[in-house]
């Protein structure tokens, strides 16, 4: 079995009082797509804040490529090829859409002066190669919609050539064209070899890209199935009454199935 | 660099046509906008305007607020403000004038350069920690510190003046900069033009700011991205700091000396003009370009209005009639109050008339068109709850008896005020205790509470009303000024005063509910203007000496009664009727009727609600744009009063009256128990840290009797200093001691540890 890109191992992480997860194992493979799933407050975004750095965990392990890491920040992860993009895409509505796609890490020459011919002529490229119908890399990002706004941070994020991009909800805000839009960007992803992780309440969605769902219940972990092998009622099941117990791995359900 | 550079820059269309980033159309309105106002003012007052000199003494005065706006316009779009500059600007040269000067410490010029810079830098420093590091609103933070260095200008000065023109000869390579240059015009310009031209391109060009419109923008997005966001706002408030110094630099080298007033107001000019120019105060908006124009266009308007008119007057002396030439100008004060109407013209501009469709509105309503609807300006439905504060409360719940009082918000400032007190008794036995020092406390007390009562309302609300000092001013110029001037009845002149201090409320109600700018930007532009009309309506005259009807209000009980021949004329009853006067009843009874409404009825819940989580409250059904508007006329209202007392108790009115007031109501509102973030305070906390305000400002001026005899009184002109740190003090423990229990975290911490 060849190495996962990523692998977090008993991950545990403590609010206060509130054990927020309980020993998750997480495993991701390259240009595997996984739908992370689960009820309000089951621990997926903070999963996903733990894995970027953003959470420090209070215990378990994250290993990249099979070699341990201790993120302190986004940053430290990003450096490392993980890119997340956040529900509400992070991006300054008051800059044009090349300034956001290169946020905090314009082109310069000198030194100090940023590099615009570099920058824009660059942001258009990265554009192009998603395929993207924003008209301009010159419009303010705040007269976009929602859709394209949320291209301009996917954008942003292949720009740094990620081995794995988190997305947090990525449908919840998107109308019907732009979210079919979305599907397709995810799998052109995937045939770039870029592991992929997307949290979300919608199944539909996951099931469509999909190749493997995983549930969290109260911050544990409890099941974890290949899309082509499972179904959404089984998924649902998992989520409303799943246990330790139905905390299969997605290769145990599939020969427990045959 | 992982970013994705191999793709072939050939397939790109055609070579891409950059936007413009250093100019646009607004600078190009604002240069209309500046010959058109040259050219009035050319017309009305040929004989200034008219003139080459005209055009290098606006060029050279820009000079200063341009270097200075250059500055600001970093803080401005990082979403924030600097009031203090107008401070540092004076601190500066003071420093420099206490180091220089020949009767101080007679240093080199050199040396007391430096020394002027490491204190203008310092101020940008503790501004950029208070505000990033303590969470303290950038408002209020600045705010302080320019009372603190106004407190310490007093200080150093002494309110003297200072005076070097003859060690200035020796040093002109320094003093040369303030002065005509061989060329024929003032050094100062090309100093500005060169600061100018380095910001233009730091803004527009380079990575810095990039960062800052980043911040500006989204200061989330900007931290993911990785920008240091904290560095990049500490940044803004040196270069802010910076650029003060070298304006201060720049006008003790013009002035040769300095007056205990320098720099007083500057701030103003200078956020006008970085706003004028076209920078938003939501942040992520503007152009060093514009700010620079708009610096000059302010500069303009300031000469113009300041400059008058040019008239000819008859006057019969001896039954000859001679002509006599003059100038007809406005009072100092007015400049003050139309740069404030400027300032709040110029925040709305963009927000309403340009974005929100305003100006098409009304153009449309003009022809008698259907008006086009506002557009939605939108905001995300879910916001956190706000749970800060709650561990205390939920403590405070289940204790009993002393626990129960110690867990009050409003306990800290209850037990002050008691040891203060205790505290002069120690200091002075034979004095603190006696009838007048009481009396005068009361009186003392009486201001300060009243306008804390009003302002708890708007505290608790979660808007801040920095404006109670000036409204104070207005109302009590207005009373002094419509019975001395007028002639008119004490009642109808008081009816009037508080009508005046209660429309300033309302204006700032409209401003911030009507208009959605925050409330500390129309209350600051109130300060201004209400200010500024006070002085206009004093300018020149002598307002003393008022009917006994009108006095009676500031009186003490015993007067009172005596003039209605009801004078008690013993014992205890006395004692009390000479320490209580009248305006401590009435503030008395306004603090129990507001107390009883904030606690006790409907109307308070719904003022907590608000200022707890707004959106919430609208949902629930408040009409929160109410309750804020009714929340900032109930404090003017207050002010208002507070002023027409002012005005009885001295019976005469002083210019001064109400300054720094503003400091005092909010440090005793959040003293006692309230926060500036809104959603707490109760009025009795707000009267227990009046209270403590009060004996801090007496035990500060009590002479102390030493042992060996003599006695020390401390200097009055750092008073301010004082009162502005204990205000970023109680600031400061409110937010990391009440809200973020500092203390009991790090008390866990270490339990923590070594379990």
């Amino acid at each position: 079995m060849t190495t996962p890109i990523l692998e977090m191992r008993r991950i545990d992480k403590h609010f206060g009082a509130v054990h927020a997860l309980r020993g998750v194992d997480l495993h991701l493979m390259r240009g595997e797509i996984l739908g992370l799933v689960g009820d309000n407050s089951a621990g997926k975004s903070t999963l996903m804040k733990v894995l970027t750095g953003a959470y420090q965990r209070d215990g378990g392990e994250v290993l990249v490529d099979g070699k341990p890491t201790h993120f302190r920040s986004p940053q430290d992860s990003r450096d490392l090829g993980m890119e997340m993009i956040y529900q509400d895409f992070a991006l300054c509505g008051n800059m044009d859409v090349g300034q956001n796609i290169f946020l905090g890490r314009w082109p310069r020459h000198f030194g100090i002066f940023v590099d615009r011919p570099k920058m824009y002529s660059e942001a258009q490229a990265v554009l192009q190669r998603l395929k993207v119908d924003v008209n301009s890399v010159f419009q303010k990002v705040e007269s976009l919609s929602g859709g394209r706004q949320q291209s301009v941070a996917i954008a942003r994020a292949i720009s740094f050539n990620p081995r794995v991009v988190i997305f947090d909800e990525p449908t919840a805000n998107l109308s019907v064209m732009a979210t079919e839009r979305l599907l397709e960007t995810m799998s052109e992803l995937k045939k770039l070899g870029v592991a992929q992780v997307i949290i979300s309440h919608r199944l539909t969605d996951i099931f469509a890209v999909g190749d493997r769902v995983m549930v969290l219940k109260r911050g544990q972990a409890v099941g974890d199935r290949y899309i082509h092998a499972t179904s959404e009622r089984e998924v649902l099941e998992l989520i409303v009454s799943g246990t330790a117990e139905t905390n299969l791995t997605a290769e145990q359900a599939l020969q427990q199935a045959a | 660099m992982s970013a994705a550079t191999e793709h072939d820059h050939a397939a790109l269309p055609r070579k891409l046509r950059l936007p413009m980033q250093i100019v646009g159309g607004w600078e190009g309105g604002i240069l209309l906008f500046m010959v058109a106002l040259y050219a009035v003012g050319a017309y009305i007052n040929p004989g200034f305007f008219g003139t080459t000199d005209a055009f290098s003494a606006v060029l050279r005065d820009t000079a200063r607020f341009g270097v200075m706006a250059v500055g600001m316009s970093f803080v401005i779009i990082n979403k924030e403000l600097d009031l203090s500059v107008g401070s540092t600007l004076g601190l500066v040269a003071t420093v420099f004038g206490v180091l220089y000067d020949s009767y101080h410490f007679d240093l080199g010029v050199g040396w007391s350069i430096f020394g002027a810079t490491i204190a203008g830098l310092l101020i940008g420093l503790i501004n950029g920690v208070l505000v990033t590091r303590l969470n303290v609103p950038a408002f209020i933070a600045t705010l302080t510190m320019l009372f603190i260095g106004r407190g310490m200008v007093l200080g150093l000065t002494g309110g003297q003046t200072i005076s070097f023109g003859q060690k200035a000869v020796q040093d002109h390579w320094f003093f040369g900069l303030g002065e005509t240059n061989a060329l024929g015009f003032n050094s100062q310009i090309p100093i500005f033009l060169l600061v100018a031209a380095i910001g233009i391109v730091a803004l527009a060009k380079t990575r810095a700011g990039y960062q800052t419109y980043a911040v500006g923008g989204n200061a989330q997005a900007a931290q993911y991205a990785g920008i240091a966001t904290r560095w990049v706002r500490i940044r803004a408030y040196l270069l802010a700091a910076l650029t003060a110094t070298l304006a201060g630099l720049m006008n003790v080298a013009q002035d040769k000396g300095l007056t205990s007033q320098i720099g007083q107001g500057a701030e103003l000019i200078v956020i006008a003009a970085v706003i004028v120019g076209g920078a938003s105060i939501a942040g992520g908006r503007g152009r060093m370009l514009g700010a620079c124009l708009g610096a000059a266009l302010i500069v303009l308007i300031d000469k113009v209005l300041r400059e008058g008119v040019p008239i000819t007057h008859t006057i019969d002396v001896d039954g000859v009639k001679m002509q006599v030439q003059s100038y007809a100008q406005l009072p100092g004060g007015a400049v003050q109050a139309f740069l404030g109407v400027i300032l709040l013209a110029a925040v709305l501009i963009e927000p309403w008339a340009i974005r929100g469709g305003g100006a098409a509105r009304i153009w449309a309503r003009l022809r008698g068109r259907q008006a086009p609807p506002p557009p939605d300006l939108g905001e995300a439905a879910i916001v956190g709850a706000q749970m800060r504060g709650s561990a205390a409360d939920a403590r405070a719940v289940a204790a009993r008896g002393l626990r129960a009082f110690l867990a009050r918000r409003d306990a800290a400032a209850i037990i002050l005020t008691v040891l203060l007190w205790l505290a002069g008794m120690a200091l002075r036995p034979d004095f603190w205790g006696s009838l007048d020092n009481s009396f005068t406390l009361l009186l003392a007390f009486t201001e300060i509470a009243l306008v804390s009562v009003g302002l708890t309302f708007v505290l608790a609300t979660g808007d801040v009303d920095l404006s109670v000092g000036s409204v104070l001013a207005f109302s009590g110029a207005t009373a002094a000024f419509l019975m001395k001037e007028t002639a008119l009845a004490p009642v109808p002149a008081i009816v009037l005063a508080m009508l005046g201090g209660t429309l300033c409320g309302m204006v700032n109600g409209l401003l911030t509910v009507r208009f959605r700018l925050p409330a500390f930007v129309s209350t600051l532009g109130m300060f201004y203007i209400a200010r500024g009309l006070a002085s206009w309506l004093v300018a020149g005259r002598q307002l003393s000496g008022f009917s006994d009807g009108f006095n009676v209000i500031g009186r003490n009980m015993y007067e009172v009664l005596d003039a209605l021949g009801m004078a008690p004329h013993s014992g205890l009853l006395r004692a009390i009727a000479e320490a209580v006067s009248a305006q401590t009843l009435f503030m008395a009874l306004v603090a129990l009727i507001a107390g009883i409404v904030l606690a006790k009825t409907v109307i308070g819940q719904r003022v907590y609600a608000v200022g707890g989580n707004e959106r919430a409250a609208r949902y629930a059904g408040i009409n929160t744009g109410a309750v804020r508007f009714w929340a900032l006329t109930f404090s003017a209202v207050c002010a208002s009063a507070a002023g027409v007392i002012y005005v009885a108790y001295l019976r005469s009115f002083n210019p001064s009256a109400g300054l720094g007031r503003e400091l005092d109501g909010i440090s005793s509102v959040i003293i006692g128990g309230g926060s500036v973030f809104g959603g707490y305070g109760t009025v009795l906390g707000a009267l227990a840290g009046a209270a403590v305000i009060t004996l801090i400002r007496a035990l500060l001026s009590l002479q102390v009797l030493l042992p060996d005899g003599t006695s020390f009184v401390m200097p009055q002109h750092w008073m301010n200093v004082l009162i502005g740190l204990i205000l970023i003090g109680a600031v400061v423990g409110d937010i990391w001691l009440r809200q973020e229990r500092i203390l009991s975290r790090l008390f866990k911490r270490r339990k923590g540890s070594t379990s």
